[in-house]
């Protein structure tokens, strides 16, 4: 006579037909001369039908359109492929305007010492454009990787800089991007919100340092750009949005910037 | 002239789409929210996409996204943990609205397949999630330990600690936490 041990594993195996066939006649054979032993085999594969039942009606429901949308990472509505075609003429503008135009350099640097840094918003807008029409890769780290983007743009720009959570505004982060400034590097934030309109959120730190907090509002190209000068630090929000809209949006990063971390910006 | 070759070739969108509700309920046991579940498959969409290119074509897709929803969830709950925030991403006890039978015509309601699914949300997330690859997505072990990137003896514990555990919540006796033994 041979012993054989028929474990609570053999026995899952066994109901999900994942056992060998040396060990399944095994069990089989133990279940034939144990009626506790059959009684728990049949409670499991009961139990596993039951689940089935019990949960295939979730696959019936209707999926939400954000779903079908996601899937389809390359969205048809005329307004993105309307922007798809933008951004290399927008890519042109901005070498245009950051490479060729010394004169606009040295006038920008001019308003910049002055309080204006047109400079800023204008590649703020371009940038944003630029991005914001990528459906594909908008940012560089996803959201899902909120903590590891933080700790790589906090790195990169040598001071701490995280995503401010916009939900309450209607905007999801997507993710985020370095992108070259003049002089030092700018994190860029990527959010979307329900109906897909991006909105980016720009932090540099500020070659000159500025006096008292001043909020400004500038369309460029269309786009419009919410900026304010900070300590040593410029922040550029910019999007598709109604001045409205972005100075709320501008007052709630402000206000989380304040209160969550007062030394961030300094 | 030939046509340019696309150097990111696309998922196939209608096996794409097909995935969909199946990501759903697996984000639903792995959340025990709704509305969490569907943000967590559009991450788990996007991170796809971004990852396109590490999918073997023709290889099956929905194991590809299953993992990616595995990990894109494990980072988010750590993050969640990290930043001490107060999100629940386990169901805890309250079997709450996500883990609602939906009720159709065709099916007549049973008590007991509520009551499992409350049963169900109660148990820790990693023994539901290995619960609803095992049993009701009927994945293979091996599959599933190359999924969640943990031993198939893992695997294996695991389930048999679900199932246990809602085997004893139906029949008021204790669990069974030693292997049975036979022998003849």
């Amino acid at each position: 006579m041979t012993a054989l041990r028929v474990t609570g594993v053999d026995l899952n195996a066994y109901v999900d037909g994942q056992l060998a066939p040396d060990r399944a006649a095994a069990v089989e054979d133990a279940v034939a001369r144990d009626p506790v032993l059959a009684a728990h085999l049949a409670d499991l594969a009961r139990q596993s039908a039951d689940l089935r039942d019990a949960l295939d009606p979730w696959l019936d429901e209707p999926i939400p359109e954000r779903l079908i949308s996601a899937a389809s990472a390359r969205p048809a509505e005329p307004a993105r492929v309307r922007r798809r075609w933008q951004a290399p003429v927008l890519a042109a503008a901005a070498s245009v305007v950051l490479g060729v135009g010394a004169g606009w350099f040295v006038r920008d640097a001019m308003l910049e010492r002055q309080g204006t840094p047109t400079t800023f918003t204008r590649q703020a807008a371009l940038t944003h454009a630029l991005y914001a029409a990528d459906a594909n890769r908008p940012v560089e780290v996803w959201a899902p990787e909120e903590k590891r983007l933080a700790t790589w743009l906090t790195k990169r720009l040598g001071f701490a800089v995280h995503a401010p959570d916009l939900n309450s505004q209607g905007f999801a982060l997507v993710g985020g991007r370095l992108v070259a400034g003049n002089e030092n590097p700018t994190a860029l934030f990527m959010y979307e919100n329900p109906e897909k309109q991006r909105m980016s959120l720009q932090v540099r730190k500020q070659p000159v340092a500025g006096g008292e907090v001043a909020f400004r509002y500038a369309v460029e190209n269309g786009v419009g750009v919410y900026y304010w000068i900070e300590d040593n630090c410029s922040y550029a929000l910019s999007g598709n949005l109604d001045r409205a809209q972005l100075l709320a949006i501008g007052r709630t990063v402000y206000d989380q910037l304040q209160s969550a971390d007062p030394t961030a910006a300094k | 002239m030939t046509p340019p070759t696309s150097i990111d070739p696309p998922l196939p969108q209608s096996d794409l789409l097909a995935a969909i509700p199946r990501l759903r309920r697996y984000a639903r046991v792995l959340t025990g929210d709704t509305a969490q579940a569907d943000d967590l498959v559009q991450d788990t969409l996007a991170r796809a996409w971004e990852k396109r290119r590490l999918w073997a074509a023709g290889s099956d897709l929905r194991a590809w996204l299953f993992t990616i929803m595995h990990n894109v969830f494990v980072n988010q709950r750590a993050l969640a943990r990290h930043e001490k925030l107060h999100v629940s991403l386990d169901a805890g006890d309250d079997g709450g609205e996500a883990w609602q039978i939906p009720v159709r015509a065709a099916q007549y309601t049973r008590v007991e397949l509520v009551e499992l699914v409350q049963h169900v949300a109660r148990l820790p997330v990693d023994q539901r999630e290995v619960l609803l690859l095992a049993a009701v997505e009927e994945l293979r072990y091996e599959e599933i330990a190359a999924m969640l990137a943990i031993p198939i003896g893992t695997v294996m514990s695991r389930l048999s600690r679900a199932r246990s555990r809602l085997r004893a919540a139906f029949t008021d006796s204790p669990p069974v936490t030693s292997p049975l033994k036979v022998v003849k």
